[in-house]
């Protein structure tokens, strides 16, 4: 028998209340998913039936093979998406990795300033700057690339990711950093031999939220920036099934499942290297 | 060869000057302890001649060779570091492999270094484990063994003990003393432990806020301390230290007057002395029960019986310090119940106005045939 400890003991009425509390907030967040996984299998004669039935009667998958054959396109909607998705986390990744390390270990002159700009950076959602930013990417001549689409996700994603990481970097003792130069190692070979494997948590971290945040940003990048169907990102492709005349709601959500389930497997792959205690050992705390 | 020579050294972060022209020498296969109290210094010197930290002022030279500008490897010397510094994501044997991966050292060479010096510091079995799976003194010594690899010419410790427990310590003093008279190197070691000083140094630099306040082998620094710092220092249960006035001063030595009693102390004197107030110092382990040359009742207010010994605790006055006897552990003593005691000349040391002292005659041949020097 394992009892919890002592503080994490609680009276009956205390459970009852925590996990109320827990039903609550998980309904108001996970009702929309269970909704929507309902309209997908409803055929949509039966979305618009009075009196409204939540429980899918006939229910099927049907919408799941139709999605395909009325939106085309849709495959490489999905494969835009991740695209962009994919090479804006690496390039944040190969970009943020080591100008974290640099604001974690070195002092250099105008650090806090540009730390503090970088966070202000932030400040500025991308909408605010899309009319600048198409007007610059309109005299590059990059509109309608995927150059367009990635470019400003990862200016705006590489903020929130130096921060991360360069709090996550500083946990990590300096006198590693001091072995490693008494032993004589560059700081290049330092930061690729001993920080890199020990930030990994951190890394994964980033590259989780700078996936995540990229997925959910292309929307506004893509719609400014691209006209092109080829170059599409997902959540422009949806707009597809909104028809001259109705919305194909089952395909829809359909759709929005499918196109959803590369980004969660990415997650679970990425989740791999978020175990704690990789320090362990390293010095005496 | 591993000799050093610091000149002149100074540190100042800002204007406040941590380090204040250090002086020294270190001669090669030396063992020297860096002692002091926490703040004086000695971790700043440390990190200076290994490189990590910058030298405002002055020369740190290794084998004659001006170091200050070199990064560490290049002064040859390695460190081993309180926290070990492990890397947490290697082997035992990646981890004392380090340096000379760096070097790109042939695999062939560098397995045997690693498991020559993974037999000195008996890590033979451990070396496939990562260090979060082993021991506090098993740690230590990979971080010791990561420093061997190199074959530096100075080994820099700085505290590397201070994270282990009591018995641990004791161990690995001794496995440190034994590596040393093995590796026949350099060492330079940093603490605040007068215990690891005295037992392992050849030589003990004792630091105080920056300044070296005197250097000499471990016994010498116990008999014939410089100044009040030093005597205080060396010594557990501290140095107690009365007021006394000087009575006179001849060759034998200086009288004393001690709350009317007078004594000869047998110490070179200096001229115009008389009248002045001095400082006497007596280690609590040189008070004995009954009278001597100077007697003094005491009322202990707190006894603690170690067993060996029985250290009595006394208030001379309402500002004064405690008054520390280190007593047979036989002696009877009960708390609140006066006891006369009293202590030799022979064994008391005396201060000038500034805390320096008057060096005692005391032949330090007769005390440790080691500090014997057949040329003088």
């Amino acid at each position: 028998m394992s009892q919890p400890a002592m503080i994490n003991r609680y009276r009956w009425y205390e459970l009852i209340g925590i996990y109320a509390g827990i039903f609550l907030f998980l309904s108001f967040i996970l009702a929309p998913f269970v909704e929507g996984f309902l309209v997908s299998l409803k055929p949509l004669s039966l979305l618009f039936s009075s009196p409204y039935r939540f429980w899918p009667e006939n229910g099927s998958f049907e919408a799941y093979r139709t999605m395909w054959v009325s939106v085309p396109g849709f495959a490489r909607y999905i494969f835009n998406s991740f695209l962009i998705s994919t090479v804006v986390t690496v390039v944040v990744l190969l970009l943020v990795v080591p100008s974290a390390y640099a604001f974690a270990r070195f002092k250099f002159r105008g650090s806090a300033a540009l730390l503090a700009a970088f966070l202000a950076v932030n400040m500025f959602s991308g909408a605010v700057l899309l009319i600048p930013l198409f007007r610059l990417m309109r005299s590059l001549g990059v509109l309608n690339t995927y150059f367009a689409m990635i470019v400003p996700g990862v200016a705006f994603l590489i903020p929130s990711a130096i921060w991360l990481l360069r709090t996550y970097m500083m946990r990590i003792p300096r006198e590693l950093d001091e072995a490693a130069l008494v032993d004589g190692a560059s700081h290049i070979y330092t930061l690729c031999r001993v920080i890199l494997p020990i930030a990994m948590p951190g890394i994964a971290v980033v590259a989780i939220t700078t996936f995540i945040g990229s997925y959910a940003q292309q929307f506004i990048f893509a719609l400014t920036f691209n006209s092109k169907t080829e170059y599409m990102p997902l959540p422009i492709g949806l707009y597809a099934y909104f028809g001259r005349q109705e919305v194909v709601w089952n395909e829809l959500m359909a759709a929005s499942f499918v196109g959803i389930a590369p980004a969660v497997i990415v997650i679970f792959y990425l989740q791999r290297y978020l175990v704690s205690g990789l320090t362990a050992g390293a010095v005496k705390q | 060869m591993g000799q050093l020579t610091l000149k002149k050294v100074q540190k100042f972060y800002g204007t406040y000057e941590v380090l204040k022209r250090i002086e020294l020498e270190v001669k090669n296969g030396e063992f020297v302890v860096f002692v002091g109290p926490s703040g004086c210094g000695k971790s700043t010197l440390l990190r200076m001649i290994a490189g990590l930290d910058e030298t405002s002022a002055g020369d740190i030279l290794i084998d004659g060779k001006r170091v200050n500008d070199l990064p560490p490897v290049k002064r040859g010397i390695a460190m081993v570091f309180q926290s070990y510094a492990l890397y947490p994501h290697m082997t035992v044997f990646e981890n004392i492999a380090f340096p000379l991966r760096v070097e790109k050292m042939p695999e062939e060479r560098l397995k045997a270094k690693v498991e020559h010096a993974a037999r000195i510091l008996h890590l033979g079995e451990r070396l496939q484990q990562k260090p979060g799976m082993l021991s506090g003194g098993q740690r230590q010594r990979v971080a010791i063994g990561r420093a061997i690899v190199r074959e530096p010419k100075i080994f820099l410790f700085d505290e590397p003990l201070s994270n282990l427990d009591a018995a641990l310590r004791a161990d690995m003093r001794i496995e440190l003393a034994k590596l040393h008279r093995q590796l026949k190197a350099t060492m330079i070691y940093v603490t605040h432990d007068q215990v690891e000083a005295m037992t392992m140094a050849d030589r003990i630099v004792v630091l105080n806020a920056g300044e070296i306040a005197q250097t000499g082998a471990p016994l010498e620094l116990y008999h014939k301390p410089a100044n009040v710092f030093v005597a205080g220092f060396i010594g557990h249960p501290r140095m107690n230290f009365l007021p006394v006035t000087c009575k006179g001063a001849s060759d034998a030595g200086i009288e004393i007057d001690f709350l009317g009693q007078t004594a000869l102390i047998p110490v070179h004197p200096r001229a115009g002395m008389v009248g002045a107030t001095l400082t006497l110092g007596i280690r609590p382990e040189h008070i004995a029960i009954g009278s001597g040359d100077l007697s003094l009742t005491i009322t202990p207010s707190v006894v603690e019986r170690l067993g060996a010994n029985t250290v009595a605790y006394a208030s001379l006055g309402e500002d004064s310090e405690n008054y520390c006897a280190m007593l047979p552990g036989t002696v009877a003593l009960r708390t609140d119940e006066p006891v006369k005691t009293g202590i030799r000349a022979a064994d008391c040391h005396l201060f000038d106005q500034n805390g320096m002292a008057f060096e005692r005659r005391v032949d330090m041949t007769d005390i440790d045939m080691a500090l014997f020097d057949p040329a003088a």
